[in-house]
C-alpha cells in the first residue's frame, strides 16, 4: 500500500483556516478551524470537510512521530535535525495510511486523538529501531551449551541468587526447550535484538516472535518451578 | 589457591528477563488495540489495573516503550 503524503494533502493554508504551524499534543491549537466533530466521518465522507480532517490529522501524526523519534534519536546513527525531520515526515505518513486502513475499527473507547497518536509512534518507534540496527548483523545463535555447569543438586536449596539461577536457567533452556525456541529467546533477551528488527530479518512478524518468546518463557517457568527454584505464584525463592 | 568458579552463560538481566510471567496471554497485536483504552485509563486513575496489559508490558519491551511514549505524549499535552 502506497502511503498517504504530506504531497497528496492540500497545501497548508489552502483550505479555511488551517496552519502547519507545530501544536502541543493532542490538540490542535495551530487550526483556526475546529477538529472535526466525528472524525471517522469527516475522514469518510468526500469533499472539503475531508481534506480539512486529512490535513488535521497529518499534523497529529507529525506531532506524535516527532514525539517518538525525539525520544529515541540517541540510537540514531545521525541525529541532527534534518536527518529526524525525515524520518519523522516518513513516519507520519506510513502511519496516516495504516490509520486510514484502520478507521472502520476505531470504537470510540478513546479519544480519537489518543487512538491517532499510537500508529504514529509505533511506526516512528519501528523505523528507528530499523535505522539503528540497519548496518548490525543479527546472529541467531544458540546458547553455548558446553558451558553451563552441570546441576549442582544442593543449588535449589541453598540459594536461588545469582550464579545459582542463572546456571539454572541455561540447563532449563537446553532442556526444555527446542532449538528454535532458544535461538528466539536469546536473540530477544540475550542479544536484546529488538523484535521488530528480529521479525524483519527472519520474515516473519513481532506477533510470532512473541507467541515463540512467551512459550519459551512458558515452559522454562514450569521447569524451574518444577526444580524448586520458582515459587509455585512468584518469582524466584 | 582455589579454582574460581566459571562465569554464569546469562547476565542476571537476561534471567530476569527470560523468566517474567507473561499470562494471561495477550499478543502484541492486542496490546496495540487496547492501549490508547490503557493509557488513557492510566491518566484518568493511576491505579487502574489490567492484568493482561501489565504483564505483556513487562515481557515486551518495544510495546512497553510504546505505551511510556504514549502515556507521556498526552501528559505533555493539552487535552
Amino acid at each position: 500500500m502506497t502511503a498517504v503524503s504530506r504531497d497528496d494533502l492540500p497545501p497548508p493554508g489552502s483550505g479555511p483556516g488551517t496552519t502547519t504551524r507545530p501544536a502541543p499534543p493532542g490538540g490542535l491549537a495551530g487550526s483556526r478551524r475546529a477538529e472535526p466533530a466525528d472524525w471517522v466521518v469527516a475522514l469518510s465522507t468526500t469533499g472539503p470537510e475531508q481534506q480539512h480532517a486529512l490535513r488535521l490529522l497529518h499534523q497529529l501524526m507529525v506531532r506524535a512521530a516527532a514525539h517518538q523519534v525525539w525520544r529515541m534519536r540517541s540510537a540514531l546513527p545521525d541525529d541532527s535535525p534534518a536527518s529526524v525531520e525525515v524520518i519523522v515526515q516518513q513516519a507520519a505518513d506510513e502511519a496516516m495510511t495504516a490509520l486510514l486502513a484502520k478507521l472502520h475499527t476505531f470504537e470510540g473507547r478513546s479519544r480519537f486523538t489518543t487512538w491517532a497518536f499510537k500508529f504514529a509512534i509505533l511506526q516512528a518507534s519501528s523505523d528507528v529501531r530499523r535505522l539503528q540496527w540497519r548496518r548490525r548483523e543479527v546472529e541467531l545463535r544458540d546458547l553455548d551449551l558446553g558451558t553451563i555447569p552441570a546441576a549442582d543438586h544442593d543449588d535449589a536449596e541453598r540459594s536461588a541468587e545469582g550464579a545459582d539461577l542463572a546456571n539454572a536457567v541455561a540447563r532449563a533452556m537446553a532442556t526444555v526447550l527446542t532449538p528454535y525456541q532458544r535461538r528466539i529467546a536469546v536473540a530477544l533477551l540475550v542479544d536484546e535484538v529488538p523484535i521488530d528488527v528480529l521479525a524483519e530479518r527472519l520474515g516473519t512478524n513481532r506477533g510470532a516472535l512473541y507467541k515463540t518468546l512467551h512459550e519459551a518463557r512458558r515452559r522454562l517457568r514450569a521447569e524451574l518451578t518444577a526444580r524448586g527454584y520458582l515459587a509455585p505464584t512468584g518469582g524466584a525463592r | 589457591m582455589t579454582t574460581p568458579r566459571p562465569r554464569p552463560p546469562l547476565t542476571p538481566r537476561a534471567v530476569g528477563a527470560l523468566l517474567v510471567d507473561t499470562t494471561p496471554w495477550l499478543s502484541c497485536d492486542e496490546c496495540f488495540e487496547r492501549m490508547d483504552v490503557h493509557v488513557e485509563a492510566l491518566l484518568a486513575d493511576p491505579h487502574h489495573r489490567d492484568p493482561a496489559m501489565e504483564h505483556h508490558l513487562q515481557g515486551c519491551t518495544a510495546c512497553a516503550d510504546e505505551a511510556r511514549s504514549l502515556l507521556d505524549l498526552l501528559r505533555s499535552g493539552t487535552i
